[in-house]
């Protein structure tokens, strides 16, 4: 029996449901201070002076940290480094770290913040990125020269970065093109909003930093406490609990740096847990967008040459992920459809507003959406259907996407016929015009996507009672890609069964190098890594149970936890008893394995400012929805959703339908009412979950899910990434079925009964 | 004056101020950190727990109010070791968990629900998870452990 393709209840289940399990958020050690950490109430000002000497002498208080504590600048995946932890000399936004202290208790804490004294200059906010990128505009960081960056951009002033794609003779096509079209889209903020607020606790022992948080990415928060500290990123160990939901907010350093610093100068351990509203206020969001396209197309429809202008808003540093994925926006535009000539310039704006980042997806939603209605105006203006539009442009296997890179596996009409066979369009389009009076509408919409390349290490030991361990640092942010799909892998290669596999937990000593749980890559790049370990683990096995058998190693297999010899299945030898010989005779059963994502070509010269060039184990989407709108008071219903996801090959299925689920509702937010709204003195006006609504029950519609297996030849047993994609096509098909459904374009997300109601009397 | 009340079925007390959140006085007197002080401000239900089986947001709950109540948390469902409640297994069997951390609240919730209702459909269990966010999983797999859990279903079973 395999264990692959078996939905197998995730190794942390029991400890969840009778909560058992310990999260960062219940994490303490004896002794541990409270930590708070003073923000800046003003988005743009000058420090003229800072005094902490009241603050310390207040009751309770331990330790007080201050920028001279923390000299280092950086930034995140240290692509551009113009962060500092505390705001030193000039603050460029509401809620910029001032000062951190840590006391007895948190009233202690938080009495010592208000003493602090503080002297600022104000200085002129800039609080929208397309006025910070105009002639004249104040300059957020006026000595952006001197940052370092991982790779050259183009960039200057408030243009944190650019990132380009150019390719082919994009005027010529437009000079032969039939019809132009060309639109603006507008996209907000979307927070994470783990149900779990960020949380830490830091000693300093040994002359290290030992550090507890519930990060996705364990080497990463390595990396930047060390890089902000100015101290070597060994003299850090990140250890992960239990963590509760990320979603790519958990993917960046945060509240760890304040931690080891109040701990080192204290001499003990420091906890800081985020309220509430420091979680909305500060925690980088999915950014805030302005996405225009321009399209050349022939008579029939062919797209001839698209040019693409994205403005994405970075907030007052790089401290998040936007400026790293700057280049997935001209990507994902170019890699659904055949676009042979195309120029996508995506740049990104330093405002004086809390820094954007990491949100399942990253930039991907908001283009897709831009894209999408844009094709639905192609689509009006030829008059042609708009499935069709789709399918006479759409990739096939052996066409290139935007990169040059070839998608031989390209599994996008198949995907649109898959959907096709659970919802016909006619059908779709038929229900939306007998609708009897209710607005009503349909749309689908196909997509390539990315799983994250990155590297990854582990060792799998056989244990001397035949079970096997696998220690790394891939983090389970709840997706089951540790508490199943890695130990799935393991026990399918080692012939044991699903709860003969152990992970340790997440820890930067004791584990390889792990790449992070984002962009679906868990299962794909660690699935890859424990493979490789495990393989050379069997390899072991056998060699010191031919020993034990007497038999060929080629005459060997492992299945049922046990060694035997094909075709004679009355010789064979338990794991157990091969673990305990090989201890004295070869040696204790243990192998590390790798992975790093094999080359792939694609045409390099054609980028500037790309730290993401090309997709690797490309996935492909088919999203499918139809929707009714109430004329009365613009309410968006969804009556029925399609997903059609191409997987590589199922390691859980019951996993990935939960992916699918959980992703869809998360866009659904996204598409209809999540809006992190920024006032204009650069604060979060929503910083509490009664003003900035998540998806209740009641929002989650009917979803019909057909999960596809196109395998990836170096996807482990086949697979691609999965946990990632399903939230990114939601806005886009959400919006094509509501324009629809009331006969008008809508430009601007979300979609709320107000937005509704404006686009219906537009 | 201390508050007296029962916590599991065992007999708890507190002299915290009679205002003190609930989930406080479970968490960090009486060790019992199953609820989840998650978003504190009574919105996402992490911190459901049962007052006379009721649930409430222990985040919110003032201590005073469970004078002389019972009251049930996560932790007084199965016992250590023992065998999960049908729910409970339900989640597990039928994927509801991801992160988890809303889980200790939405278990609570479910309980009371399993405990009072007769005829459960996929509607009802929507509009009884109105105070319980997920951010994880989209609801849909906790609605069929429910459904699962309560015998509605057929052809579910338990695994």
């Amino acid at each position: 029996m395999t264990v692959i393709g078996m939905s197998a209840r995730r190794a942390d289940g029991e400890d969840k449901v009778r909560g058992t399990a310990v999260y960062g958020m219940d994490y303490t050690e004896p002794g541990a201070l409270a930590g708070k950490i003073l923000r800046s109430a003003v988005p743009a000002a000058r420090i003229v002076a800072l005094d902490t000497s009241k603050a310390e002498a207040m009751p309770g208080v331990r330790a007080v940290a201050t920028a001279g504590d923390a000299p280092g600048r950086s930034g995140m995946f240290f692509a551009l480094k113009d962060q500092t932890l505390f705001a030193s000399g000039e603050i460029r936004y509401v809620g910029e770290p001032l000062a951190a202290v840590a006391a007895d208790t948190e009233a202690q804490a938080v009495a010592a913040l208000a003493a602090v004294e503080l002297t600022l200059e104000p200085l002129e906010p800039v609080v929208d990125p397309e006025q910070a990128l105009a002639k004249g505009a104040r300059q957020i960081h006026p000595d952006w020269a001197s940052y370092e960056t991982l790779v050259p951009a183009p960039r200057g002033g408030n243009l944190a970065w650019e990132a380009r794609i150019d390719r082919g003779d994009v005027a010529e096509a437009f000079r032969q093109a039939h019809l132009v079209v060309q639109d603006e889209f507008r996209a907000q903020r979307q927070h994470q909003s783990s149900i779990e607020p960020h949380a830490v606790v830091a000693r300093y022992s040994g002359g290290r930093y030992v550090v507890h948080t519930p990060t996705q990415f364990p080497f990463n928060v390595r990396g930047r406490i060390a890089e902000l500290l100015g101290i070597r990123p060994s003299d850090v160990r990140v250890i992960v609990p239990v963590i509760g939901g990320g979603f790519g907010g958990k993917l960046d350093v945060m509240l760890e740096p304040f931690a080891c610093i109040l701990a080192r100068k204290s001499g003990r351990p420091v906890r800081i847990v985020n309220t509430r509203r420091e979680e909305l206020a500060t925690c980088g969001p999915r950014e805030n967008a302005i996405v225009r396209l321009r399209t050349a197309v022939a008579r029939d429809g062919t797209i001839l040459a698209q040019e693409g202008g994205i403005i994405a808003d970075n907030g007052a540093n790089s401290s998040g992920e936007t400026v790293a994925c700057a280049n997935v926006a001209g990507l994902v535009l170019g890699g659904t459809y055949r676009i042979p000539n195309a120029r996508y310039v995506s740049k990104v704006a330093y405002t004086n507003t809390p820094p954007t980042a990491a949100f399942r997806g990253v930039n991907g939603p908001y283009c897709v959406y831009a894209q999408e209605l844009h094709m639905d105006h192609i689509a009006r203006e030829l008059g042609m259907d708009r499935r069709e539009l789709r399918m006479r442009n759409l990739i096939r296997a052996g066409d290139e996407m935007v990169n040059g890179q070839r998608l031989d596996d390209a599994y996008l009409a198949q995907a649109m016929e898959r959907a096709e066979q659970i919802r016909p369009w006619r059908e779709a389009l038929g229900a939306a015009s007998e609708a009897d009076g209710r607005l009503r509408g349909a749309a689908i919409v196909p997509l390539t996507w990315i799983t994250n390349p990155g590297p990854a290490g582990a060792t799998v030991k056989l244990e001397d009672d035949g079970t096997a361990t696998v220690m790394c640092a891939a983090a389970e942010i709840g997706t089951g890609a540790v508490a199943t799909g890695i130990r799935q892998i393991v026990a399918e290669e080692l012939g044991l069964r699903f709860e003969d596999v152990q992970v340790s937990p997440a820890d930067t000593d004791t584990g390889g190098y792990d790449n992070g749980a984002q962009g679906s890559r868990t299962t794909f790049g660690m699935g890859n890594a424990v493979l490789d370990a495990s393989s050379k683990v069997r390899e072991q096995v056998i060699q010191s149970a031919a020993d034990l058998l007497e038999a060929a190693p080629a005459d060997l297999t492992l299945a049922g936890g046990s060694v035997q010899v094909v075709g004679d299945p009355d010789k064979s030898v338990p794991l157990a008893a091969v673990a305990a010989t090989a201890l004295f005779t070869r040696g204790p059963i243990v192998a590390s394995g790798r992975f790093a994502a094999p080359p792939i070509p694609f045409d390099a010269g054609c980028m500037a400012g790309a730290l993401f060039t090309h997709f690797a184990a490309a996935t492909y989407h088919a999203h499918m929805a139809e929707v009714e709108v109430d004329p009365e008071t613009g309410k968006v219903s969804v009556l029925r959703y399609v997903v059609v996801q191409d997987v590589g090959r199922a390691i859980n299925p019951q996993m990935i339908e939960g992916q699918i689920q959980g992703g869809v509702l998360q866009g659904l937010g996204y598409a209809l009412f999540e809006n992190l709204r920024v006032g204009e003195g650069g604060e979060v006006l929503d910083q509490s979950l009664e003003s900035y609504r998540l998806p209740g029950a009641a929002d989650a519609p009917p979803i019909d899910i057909a999960i596809c297996e196109n395998p990836c030849p170096y996807g482990p047993l086949g697979a691609k990434g999965v946990a990632e994609p399903s939230i990114i096509p939601v806005a886009a098909v959400i919006a094509c079925a509501v324009a629809d459904a009331i006969g008008k374009p809508v430009t601007e997300l979300p979609l709320t009964p107000f937005a509704v109601l404006a686009a219906m009397r537009g | 004056m201390p508050y007296s009340f029962t916590v599991n079925g065992k007999q708890a007390a507190s002299s915290a101020p009679g205002l003190t959140p609930l989930i406080s006085v479970l968490r960090d007197e009486l060790g019992l950190r199953g609820a989840k002080l998650a978003c504190g401000e009574g919105r996402c239900g992490a911190c459901t727990v049962l007052v006379d089986g009721r649930p409430v947001a222990s985040c919110l709950y003032p201590l005073a109010n469970a004078d002389s109540a019972a009251v049930r948390t996560v932790e007084g469902l199965a016992a250590p070791g023992g065998p999960l409640t049908p729910v409970q297994d339900a989640l597990l069997s039928s994927g509801g968990v991801q992160c988890g951390a809303c889980i200790p609240g939405i278990v609570m919730t479910l309980t009371a629900l399993l405990e009072s209702a007769t005829e459960l459909d996929d509607a009802s269990v929507r509009e009884e998870l109105a105070g319980n966010i997920c951010r994880c999983t989209g609801y849909q797999k906790i609605i069929d452990a429910t459904l699962r859990a309560s015998g509605a279903r057929s052809g579910g079973g338990q695994a």
